[in-house]
């Protein structure tokens, strides 16, 4: 089973609701992070503002911090390798690493579950 | 006295600013440390004075107060908390993390949100049997005034509540790192507070109706959440010898008998204290050992100075105001010095020159409907309600972000908003919508008091940067709230003090702390002053002379602009008598 980690930007928490206004980008993704944990995905995140010792260890993090700072982030790796970076994965993308068989699947979020956006 | 007869190990002082409670918890502490025992005294206070009452620095760590052996003290104060709580996380990193990582967390950790929580986690450590704590018999707490102890005492039920739920991750529990360490340290706090065998709750009030209606409400919200045990006392009644030749102090004996006699039901049934009012100033253990003796006060004053000051009127401030036709008219400062009461004399006289006014409220505890006791043409009242507001954001968050969620993804959410930040926000949001409405029209605002206040400014500040980095990114025109208030031509920030020694020096010190937040202050009002009425009594003429020197200080060191409203021999309410306040 392969391991996500996401490493987000210092936030106040994870939905953002603690934010001076709540970003939709954070709700959506907490979402999906969610749905994909329900479906067996393993996924860590980790927030700059609470575990900083966490990216610092991280030779992969820290080498992308001093490269592209922290504006850069978010960071996700796969198994300890860049997966995507500078913004969240959608529920594709989690279910692609995950291996999640989203044929069964009927998502019910929103209205791009047809694969067209309206 | 019988809050003092066999004390447990907790003993809370709470009620309105003003009342006393500062003096009350000091003199406990006093007493109990003399009569041998370890005392701690806490200030839980944002803009706390327990120094100044002694003389000495005390600030965030336990201080032994020199001149009363076995009394320490601290101060709990939420930015230095804050600070303290940013070194923890940011520290470790700092050299190993790029500088401009490092800057990132510290503005992100810097919102009142993580203020709020840093102060609350030190106070919990101190209800928990912590090595912290373990020499002192006793923990006196002078506690923040009503609406911010009752939002302190209700956070531990809040979060256990919240944690046990257990949906989530609770993530937004935020700047608590390690958080199910801290789970139980919680509950421990809860049953630390309910249990009448280790804590006492000593409602602080004067024998006035408002104040008297305020500790009933105090007493009910605190008795739900489980503290069960408290007293009664009432501080500074006028002794009645006083009113014998003086129609004022006779008035003022008469409307406190009044207040006693018709005091609520459930007040009357706590066990009840009375100290009488002194002619000194509750400075030094001297003075403050004197605040449980009822030696009546028979040495006869002799006063020679002029006791009329010729000061200005309140009036003179609002013929000023009204020039601008509209704009924001703030009135801060500690609690119980009358900010409600002058909001509302301020507005009902612009009303009644015919401009457009809206009265309104950011103090939790304000009852502005009480002081009005009527209405009038061109004035509308509101206040921030701070559990309306939150069940307000919270269903606009849900519509507009949580919109396009299937039901699990909403409910997380749902979850997520329960957490005890989504306040802070509301009430910002809030604050900031009422500051843009005084573009158009005179909004007078009684704020709450002054630590809440500045934890609120601490947000709009926050915001301030947040929309500052976002648009200069985009070379964007904005105005932000921060920037209104500190428009001098759009907000008047007035600060409103009493007469005597350690209000006016708390008001200078939020005057210092306005300035840093870049908002200047327009004007001063010393409200009550004994020495603007016309007292004869000894004791009452006492007080006036030490009032002097204090109104002095006002107008030549602290401020360009003053007003000194008078002591009224009726309490302040319903709109005839608030006009008079304004000097008419």
């Amino acid at each position: 089973m392969s391991t996500i980690q996401i490493f987000d930007p210092a936030l106040c928490c994870s939905t953002g609701v603690c934010g001076v206004d709540v970003d939709q980008q954070l709700v959506d993704v907490f979402a999906d992070i969610d749905w994909a944990k329900q479906n067996g995905a393993q996924i860590e995140r980790f927030n700059l503002a609470q575990q900083p010792l966490v990216f610092a260890e991280n030779p992969v993090v820290k080498a992308f911090l001093e490269r592209s700072g922290a504006e850069a982030l978010p960071l996700i790796l796969l198994d300890g390798e860049v997966a995507l970076a500078g913004r969240y994965p959608n529920r594709s993308e989690l279910a692609r690493w995950a291996a999640i068989d989203t044929v069964a699947e009927n998502p019910a979020s929103g209205c791009c579950s047809g694969g067209k956006c309206c | 006295m019988k809050f003092l007869d066999r004390p447990p190990r907790f003993l809370f002082f709470t009620g309105k600013g003003g009342v006393g409670k500062t003096s009350v918890a000091c003199a406990t502490a006093i007493h109990l440390a003399e009569t041998g025992r370890k005392v701690l005294l806490v200030s839980t206070d944002p803009a706390s004075n327990v120094g100044q009452v002694f003389g000495v620095n005390i600030g965030n760590t336990i201080t032994a107060i020199a001149n009363v052996p076995g009394l320490s003290a601290l101060e709990i104060d939420p930015q230095a908390a804050a600070q303290a709580y940013r070194d923890r996380i940011v520290g470790p990193v700092r050299g190993l993390l790029p500088e401009s990582v490092v800057k990132s967390m510290e503005e992100q950790l810097s919102g009142a949100c993580t203020t709020e929580i840093a102060a609350f986690d030190e106070f919990t450590a101190l209800l928990t049997d912590s090595a912290l704590t373990a020499g002192y018999d006793h923990i006196v707490f002078d506690t923040a005034p009503t609406g911010h102890t009752m939002r302190l005492l209700q956070l531990p039920g809040a979060w256990s509540g919240f944690l046990d739920a257990g949906k989530g991750d609770a993530s937004c529990l935020g700047p608590l790192a390690g958080l199910e360490k801290q789970r139980e340290q919680y509950k421990a706090a809860v049953d630390a507070l309910a249990d009448s065998r280790r804590t006492r709750l000593i409602l602080v009030a004067r024998a006035q109706q408002a104040p008297l209606r305020e500790v009933a409400r105090t007493h009910a919200e605190l008795a739900a959440i489980g503290l069960s045990q408290q007293h009664l006392l009432i501080n500074g009644i006028l002794p009645q010898s006083e009113a014998e030749n003086d129609p004022l102090a006779a008035a003022i004996h008469e409307r406190e008998l009044a207040a006693l006699q018709n005091m609520p039901d459930v007040l009357q049934r706590l066990p009840c204290d009375r100290l009488m009012l002194k002619p000194f100033n509750m400075v030094g253990p001297t003075a403050l050992r004197q605040l449980f003796e009822d030696t009546p006060t028979t040495t006869e004053i002799a006063v020679d100075s002029p006791l009329e000051p010729d000061e200005p009127k309140l009036s003179d401030l609002v013929d000023e105001i009204a020039q601008d036709q509209h704009g924001l008219i703030l009135l801060m400062g500690k609690g119980g010095v009358g900010k409600t009461t002058l909001a509302a004399a301020i507005a009902v006289e612009l009303a009644r020159r015919g401009l457009p006014v809206h009265l309104t409220t950011s103090d939790p505890a304000a009852h502005l409907s009480e002081t009005l006791n009527g209405t009038l043409d061109n004035l509308a009242v509101s206040r921030i309600d701070p559990q309306q507001e939150t069940e307000r954001y919270r269903q606009y968050v849900l519509e507009t972000k949580g919109a396009k969620l299937d039901e699990q993804g909403r409910a997380l959410l749902e979850e997520d908003l329960r957490s005890p930040c989504t306040e802070e926000i509301a009430v910002f949001q809030a604050f900031s919508a009422i500051i843009r409405e005084a573009d158009s029209q005179f909004v007078v605002m009684d704020t709450a008091p002054t630590g809440h206040t500045l934890l609120l400014l601490d947000a709009t500040g926050a915001y301030h940067r947040e929309v500052g980095r976002q648009m200069d990114a985009k070379d964007l025109h904005y105005t932000t709230p921060l920037m209104r208030l500190q428009d001098q031509h759009r907000t008047k920030v007035l600060i409103v003090t009493l007469a005597e020694t350690t209000p006016v020096l708390e008001a200078a010190n939020l005057q210092a702390d306005l300035k840093r937040a870049g908002m200047a202050v327009w004007a001063w009002i010393i409200n009550a002053s004994v020495a603007a009425s016309k007292a004869k009594s000894p004791l009452l003429r006492q007080r006036a002379a030490n009032e002097l020197p204090e109104i002095e200080a006002v107008a030549t060191q602290h401020t360009q602009r003053h007003a000194v409203v008078p002591l009224l021999q009726q309490e302040p309410i319903g709109v005839e008598r608030l006009l008079t306040l304004v000097g008419h």
